[in-house]
């Protein structure tokens, strides 16, 4: 049986099953589907697993639909057990359908019909960790990463996409596109061409997202992009590096030993640009260049050019936070430097799981 | 046969990784553009390189770079349309100074094998265009 309604109006805030959310450029948020059949297949595969069902429509014609069921690590954090879903079992899943024809959906909610138990249901988050200070290495200094013998790494940030502070909110979905594309001129002080193009990117639903094809999150992005990070803090050789669990587990170096930042036109241009980090009181401030053209640095679809100079400032406040500011100059691009500033949440006792970034992995196993 | 096979499904791997991977997303127009120019439906098509960049003020660049290179000083491009003009001069075998004015649509804006196309005049020749992003 297929049900496909179209809801004119529903509002974009649907409720889904997990913190990595389909993309809208591959889901039509605005219809709702429902299926029912026996499960024929599971693919458990990054960034998201997919239940495959047979589903007999009204003349009992039966069409095998792909159905995404969130990202895997998500999953496994929810209680996914490998007894969850059996094949055979008959399930029943609303869910938003892909664009066009495709048998192709994004599930909201999966029934075992059989005994009606919900699967992949979100498990209830963790209270947040106790208040405790910023632990400190002996010389004093804070440290960005666990007090000896924990664990412990970086997870949330507090938003989604690259905002100018002094504009205030400015309302996005969890990919950064804006809920009114009117306020694309409150994201940035872009020049006549960058807003141009981020117009663009935000209308096109954000489809040539580099991101999609596994290219390095560069720049802030790195701090936006679901399953954490955590520094490594090697004073002996005079680094930091920051391991990326999201992302194709990608790592950056900042550079602490005290040599003096370069100039672009001497640098091979990179991801993660050229980093120079110092420390002032308690907070690391790291200045970069050296950036290629390849990425987009923010969720949302900001564009940037190879002048593009990043002044990034790590406090870590307390023991579970971790405010970021970021002072974006790129004079190619936008009119005057501009500032952005989130919080990103301690994830204690815990460790990045092994996520690899797998391009189009689905176009392997969806026909 | 199966090491063609794989160096082949290899090969289509890499073009896709770098049709999609490796895109230029800075200002659209920077990079360098390869086509053609010639009268319309004619067949004698004369070859086009563009190297393009972008400075913050202006588009400059250069038409068939190396010795024959013609400087570029301006691109005017409309955004709001993604519409360019170009004027230049170039030389022709004599010599003397032959005039090219071009105006061409950004087309497949998102993709990195963007392409320019449009209508061509060189000297009292009367043409048409199309360059692709490299």
């Amino acid at each position: 049986m297929i049900k496909v309604a179209t809801i004119l109006a529903l509002c974009l805030a649907v409720a889904t099953l997990h913190a990595q959310s389909p993309a809208t450029s591959t889901y039509d948020r605005e219809r709702k589907v429902k299926l029912e059949g026996p499960v024929t297949r599971l693919e458990w595969v990054n960034p998201r697993a997919f239940v495959f069902l047979d589903v007999r429509d009204a003349a009992g014609t039966v069409t095998n639909w792909a159905v995404e069921i969130g990202n895997p690590l998500d999953l496994e954090k929810d209680g996914w057990k490998g007894s969850t879903l059996r094949l055979g079992d008959v399930v029943t899943i609303e869910g938003i359908p892909a664009r066009g024809q495709k048998r192709q959906a994004a599930a909201t909610s999966v029934v075992v019909k059989t005994t009606g138990r919900r699967v992949f249901t979100p498990a209830a988050r963790k209270a947040a960790p106790a208040a405790a200070p910023a632990p400190r290495w002996p010389n004093g200094h804070v440290r960005l990463g666990p007090a000896p013998g924990k664990k412990g790494y970086w997870g949330n940030a507090s938003a989604v996409a690259l905002v100018e502070d002094s504009t205030g909110k400015v309302p996005t979905n969890d990919e950064g596109l804006l809920t009114n594309l009117s306020d694309a001129d409150r994201v940035a002080p872009f020049k006549p061409w960058a807003k141009a193009v981020y117009e663009f990117r935000q209308r096109t639903l954000l489809v040539d997202d580099p991101i999609r094809a596994c290219v390095p999150p560069g720049g802030p992005r790195q701090f936006l992009t679901p399953h954490g990070f955590q520094f490594i803090e090697q004073p002996e050789l005079g680094r930091i590096l920051v391991l990326l669990g999201g992302g194709d587990r990608n790592w950056r170096v900042i550079h602490t030993d005290g040599r003096p930042q370069g100039t672009a036109a001497e640098l091979v241009l990179s991801y993660f640009g050229n980093s120079i980090g110092k420390w002032e009181g308690d907070t690391l401030i790291v200045d970069s260049i050296g950036f290629n053209e390849r990425f987009w640095f923010s969720n949302g679809g900001l564009p940037h050019t190879e002048s593009l100079h990043l002044v990034e400032r790590f406090t870590r406040t307390d023991m579970n936070t971790l405010k970021y500011e970021v002072t974006v100059d790129d004079p190619r691009t936008y009119t005057r430097p501009w500032k952005s500033s989130w919080t990103i949440q301690w994830v204690p006792d815990e460790e990045i799981q092994e996520y690899f970034c797998e391009e189009n992995a689905e176009s392997t196993f969806i026909r | 046969m199966k090491k063609r096979f794989f160096a082949s499904i290899s090969l289509a791997a890499w073009l896709v990784l770098v049709a999609t991977g490796l895109a230029q997303q800075g200002h659209p127009l920077t990079g360098t553009w390869i086509g053609d120019w010639g009268p319309p439906n004619s067949t004698q098509r004369t070859h086009l390189t563009f190297v393009l960049m972008w400075d913050g003020d202006k588009v400059s660049g250069t038409i068939n770079p190396g010795p024959d290179a013609i400087h570029l000083p301006s691109v005017a491009l409309d955004v709001t349309t993604w519409t360019i003009k170009i004027d230049a001069d170039a030389k022709d075998k004599s010599g003397a100074t032959v005039h090219i004015s071009a105006e061409g649509k950004i087309e497949n804006l998102g993709s990195p094998h963007r392409t320019i196309a449009g209508t061509w005049r060189q000297g009292t020749t009367n043409g048409d265009f199309k360059i692709t992003r490299d």
